[in-house]
């Protein structure tokens, strides 16, 4: 599903180079749920962005499902991102100016769907929300925003769904909510859930949990029985 | 998988992408409607006042096209001219000759018109007392000139005799429309029908007789298509057919160059909300970074965003150039009836709709151009961005300049169609080039040069001089923005006051009062002392010698194979020769020099005007030959001139060596400038002292021409004023568009202690710096614009005030002062936290 090779990523910060990542390697097979794990600053948002495609590394190569991502240009990162690939934001980042019913239905027309806003609108009902589906997203709670986010990330059923600290901004009882509604979309599609988070009791949920410090894998531990 | 990007997401896309974006959609659509209005008001004007001062110089001539020649047409010409005046053309035939009239003992030569029904055919013909013009002349009446009884003693119904008929004087002629004026004038105007003509037997084999034929043409029809068609058909080839804009040359270069000047300020008007538009598209993606940036990790190619915001645009372009072409037509149907009792002649209001089209085009195309670059951004926006929140996100990469080809080709293809003249679209285009290149190094200069100032000792010195150079400041944007339109709107001010210093130059107070013909030689040193008495002036004397051409180069002009109707007029015109020792005042010899006493004593010789030694085939060293009652003269050519025929001197295409023609018959011809109230005992001490000199009073014809040009003078100030006041406010708008980064740091500086009065310090500091440096370097190149256009396309002299482009200086200084005051005012009053809080 996903394999990672000697991954290194380099960043200026300050007029100075920083090593983010440093020779990160790591396989995750189909449908596994992994927790990437470790405290602000280890490079774990920048591991799942590059996964994503929506940044180069200095070093190393990615494949996912098959497609070699460094050997990408900046469109086929769009088309990959938009067919295999769900993203949820710490911060949501919903599109300020379109609804919540809007915002989940872009994935589904810029694949030129034309059942877009129907099928938004299930996907809404499914994440509890379609009584909102006509509010923008200042008018939504954070937890309402991020259901929205999450039920646009699963609007295409991607194989591989990506959440980038999404409790981070929400209160704990909402969190778990969040936590819930992601675990079992995926379980429903059937995809691959990496979840980056520094909470140690959500990681506790992953059929995996690889944890980062400073750029570096320090461990890498499959709990629950899961397949390893 | 759809893999094309999809058009149906792109369009919804761009609908949505409308929400919440009121404030720059505003602003767009103003830059747009302001420039288009500017455009379209420009340009509806500008064919209002064609027409008007068309039809005055129609009245000039008396009518669309004339055919003049000193033959009556042959009978296949008249059915030329019969055939040629179906649908709806009106032909009048005028007969003009000069004819001895006498009445109570005394004789006068005259100018003899015939008149028929359906004079004139422009213009008002004011007679007293007024009366049909069949009541006036016909059955042995006749209208006459008042200077004509004054000379005769005679007054209205005494007997006068013309040729060899008796006439009874009917009425004076208080303005004739179509009077040709000039020092060649033989006597006063004497109207009869033209059924009265063969009375005085004075159409006989060899007299001189004019035979004009003017047309009006119907609505649909232009004069010079069709006096194409009159000349393709009509087989007299001495016959010379001229449209009414050639017959007034004066009227038609001030024609030609308030058209150059018109296109150019509609230009600078469309091209500045340009620069709006540009800016606002710029500060615009710079605020949606984020949803670019989302969008894309949704999976979205660069070229769906670009499309979406790009149609966005070029709509609201298209929405924005519709309500300016109403904005435009409104502001000329408004202005132009509120502005009519001021101008000199009647101004028709009108909608012109090609204006209004051209003006909806070059909108839509202008927004589409002008937001293309900095829409191109949205490939640079990464979509990890969203993952490194930077407060000032920075771009990598650089816009690709290969895209910026096809945008400047469209833009100066934009520039060449509204200038209407390749030469000035050139200088546009050029100028704007060269200024973006200049500017653009100015405002790195000024950005390299803020960041190497030593730490300034005040707080508010430094942060503006930090925001200048911070990373992501947009004193580049605007130093570049505001230099361009401070350029534009001051090399239109400046090409203002060169046009109106050109025709302040032609005024009618520069022009004489009275011609003077027939001073015979005896007579010219106590013409000259009683004039000069009389009107405090001296007067002007020159000698002339009435002559025709006979040979070129010693060929005889008889057996010329030139056989074109221009040519022909050429070889067979009467030509007016004068001499002199100097050259004339204003005649500028071009080739060849001036001859010296020695080389006039040798043979005679000729300096001849530029064009007409063209028209004639005959360069320096070549002779020409003319016949001066039988006699012919060879003079060799020994240098060309170059003369302004608008001037109100007297001109001359040939004039001799001294003491060439001396034995030729000549008599002299006088200018006299006289002050209004010293006309008429001027005029009577003339006629009383030299009664064979004919006093020919020019004021009021030359009046009808200088109320032509104060016409377009006034319009040029209007439209320099117009162009400037959109240019204003575009260009205050182009400076707002920056506040709202202005917001973080106010709020910033506030949390951090800061006072209102320190935080509005700050801004004001930054926004003069800004405004002086893009002041001091449009206007300078704004000079350098307006001097070339003026020089080379316009043809006129250089009379911008220096005063001009320091107060464009200090225009910018102070727009960028109180636009960066406005703006940042409402933001003094924000609460800091909910600011913070909400990003």
């Amino acid at each position: 599903m996903i394999s990672v090779r000697g991954l290194g990523m380099r960043l200026e910060s300050g007029g100075r180079p920083v090593d983010v990542l440093t020779e990160v390697s790591l396989e995750v097979p189909a449908r596994q749920f992994v927790a990437v794990a470790g405290p602000s600053g280890s490079g774990k948002s920048t591991l799942l962005g590059l996964i994503a495609g929506l940044d180069r590394p200095t070093t190393g190569r990615i494949v996912v499902n098959g497609v070699e991502l460094t050997g990408l240009g900046e469109d086929a990162l769009a088309r990959f991102r938009r067919d295999a690939i769900g993203y949820v934001f710490q911060s949501f980042h919903l599109i300020p100016t379109l609804t919540a019913l809007e915002n989940v239905a872009v994935p589904l027309e810029l694949a030129a769907d034309p059942d877009a806003l129907e099928r938004a609108q299930a996907l809404l009902k499914e994440v509890g929300l379609e009584e909102r589906a006509h509010h923008y997203p200042v008018q939504l709670s954070g937890g309402e925003q991020q259901r929205v986010a999450v039920a646009r990330a699963v609007a295409r059923r991607p194989t591989l769904l990506l959440a980038d600290e999404p409790t981070g901004n929400l209160d704990s009882a909402t969190g778990k909510q969040i936590i819930d509604l992601l675990v079992a979309l995926n379980e429903n599609l059937g995809s691959t859930l990496v979840l980056v988070t520094h909470d140690p009791a959500l990681a506790a949920l992953a059929d995996r949990v690889i944890t980062l410090r400073d750029g570096r894998i320090v461990s890498d531990e499959t709990s629950n029985g899961g397949a390893a | 998988m759809a893999a094309r990007p999809s058009l149906d997401f792109v369009l919804k896309l761009a609908w949505r992408e409308t929400r919440g974006a009121g404030r720059h959609f505003a602003y767009l659509i103003a830059c747009i409607t302001l420039g288009v209005g500017a455009l379209v008001a420009v340009g509806s004007f500008a064919s209002s006042l064609e027409r008007t001062v068309g039809r005055s110089a129609r009245a000039l001539m008396g009518g669309d096209v004339e055919i003049r020649s000193s033959q009556p047409l042959s009978p296949a010409g008249q059915t030329v001219v019969a055939e040629m005046a179906r649908g709806g053309v009106e032909v009048l035939p005028v007969q003009e000759m000069v004819a001895m009239s006498a009445a109570g003992g005394r004789s006068q030569i005259v100018e003899l018109k015939t008149v028929a029904p359906g004079y004139p055919l422009y213009g008002e013909l004011v007679t007293e007392p007024a009366a049909p013009l069949g009541t006036l002349v016909g059955k042995g009446r006749a209208l006459v000139h008042p200077s004509l009884l004054q000379k005769l003693g005679a007054a209205v119904g005494d007997r006068l005799k013309i040729g060899e008929a008796d006439f009874v004087i009917s009425g004076v002629i208080r303005q004739e429309p179509d009077r040709s004026v000039g020092v060649f004038s033989l006597g006063p105007r004497v109207m009869i029908a033209p059924e009265d003509l063969p009375g005085t037997k004075l159409v006989r084999p060899g007299s001189r007789v004019r035979h004009r034929v003017l047309f009006r043409v119907p609505a649909g029809t232009t004069a010079d298509a069709f006096k194409d068609a009159l000349a393709a058909r009509l087989p007299d080839t001495a016959a010379r057919i001229t449209t009414y804009a050639q017959a007034q040359p004066g009227v038609r270069r001030f024609w030609d160059q308030l058209t150059v000047y018109l296109g150019l300020t509609g230009l600078v008007a469309l091209m500045v909300g340009g620069i709006g538009v540009a800016t606002s598209v710029r500060a615009f993606v710079r605020g949606k970074l984020d949803t670019i940036a989302v969008l894309k990790c949704l999976g979205a190619g660069w070229r769906q965003v670009l499309a979406a915001y790009l149609l966005q645009t070029v709509l609201l372009g298209l929405g924005g150039s519709l309500l300016g072409a109403a904005l435009g037509t409104a502001a000329e149907l408004a202005l132009v009836p509120a502005l009519s009792p001021l101008l000199p002649l009647p101004l028709e209001a009108s909608v012109s709709l090609r204006s209004v089209l051209a003006g909806l085009a070059m909108g839509t195309g202008l927004t589409l151009l002008f937001a293309l670059w900095p829409l191109l951004d949205i490939r640079r926006v990464p979509p990890a961005l969203i993952l490194r929140r930077d407060v000032e996100a920075r771009l990598p990469g650089r816009r690709p300049w290969l895209a910026g080809i096809p945008i400047a080709a469209g833009l100066a293809a934009l520039a060449f169609w509204q200038a209407g003249s390749f030469k000035v679209g050139g200088f546009f285009v050029g100028g704007l080039a060269g200024a973006l290149f200049l500017l653009g190094l100015t405002a790195r200069l000024v950005i390299a040069g803020a960041k190497r100032l030593p730490r300034l000792r005040s707080l508010a010195w430094r942060q503006a001089v930090a925001n200048v150079h911070r990373p992501g400041s947009h004193a580049g944007v605007v130093l570049v923005s505001l230099g361009l339109a401070v350029m534009l709107i001051v090399a239109v001010a400046l090409l203002e006051q060169s046009l109106r210093a050109e025709l302040a130059d032609r005024g009618p107070e520069r022009a004489p009062a009275f011609f003077f013909i027939d001073i015979q030689s005896d007579q010219a040193a106590p013409f000259t002392r009683l004039v000069t008495d009389k009107a405090r002036h001296a007067p002007e004397l020159t000698p002339v010698v009435r002559s025709r051409l006979a040979t070129i180069n010693g060929a005889s002009v008889a057996d010329d194979p030139r056989q074109k109707r221009e040519e022909v007029w050429y070889l067979s015109r009467e030509y007016v020769l004068t001499w002199g020792a100097e050259p004339p005042a204003h005649n500028p010899v071009i080739a060849g020099r001036w001859w010296t006493a020695e080389e006039a004593r040798a043979e005679p010789l000729i300096s001849v005007e530029e064009e007409i030694a063209k028209n004639l085939g005959v360069a320096i060293g070549g002779t020409l030959g003319f016949d001066i009652q039988g006699v012919t003269v060879q003079a060799r050519v020994v240098n060309l001139r170059r003369v302004d025929w608008q001037s109100f001197n007297t001109n001359f295409f040939v004039i001799f060596s001294q003491g060439a023609l001396d034995g030729a018959p000549s008599t002299w011809i006088a200018t006299a400038r006289v002050a209004p109230s010293d006309e008429g005992a001027v005029q009577s001490a003339v006629t009383a002292a030299f009664p064979n000199v004919t006093a020919i009073p020019v004021r009021e014809v030359l009046e009808r021409i200088a109320a032509v040009l104060d016409q377009i003078a006034l319009a040029i100030r209007l439209l320099a004023g117009v162009s400037i006041a959109t240019g204003l406010i575009v260009t205050a708008g182009a400076l707002g568009v920056s506040r709202h980064q202005r917001l973080y740091q106010s709020v910033i500086l506030k949390t951090l202690g800061a006072t209102r009065g320190v935080v509005a310090r700050v801004f004001a500091i930054e926004y003069a710096l800004l405004g002086v440096a893009a002041g001091l370097c449009g206007g300078i190149l704004a000079a350098a614009l307006a001097w070339g256009v003026g020089r080379w396309a316009l043809d006129i002299g250089w009379a911008g005030s220096p005063l001009t482009v320091a107060s464009g200086v200090a225009g910018a200084t102070l727009l960028a002062l109180g636009v960066g005051f406005l703006g940042t005012f409402r933001l003094l009053g924000k609460k800091p936290l909910g600011v913070l809080r909400g990003e």
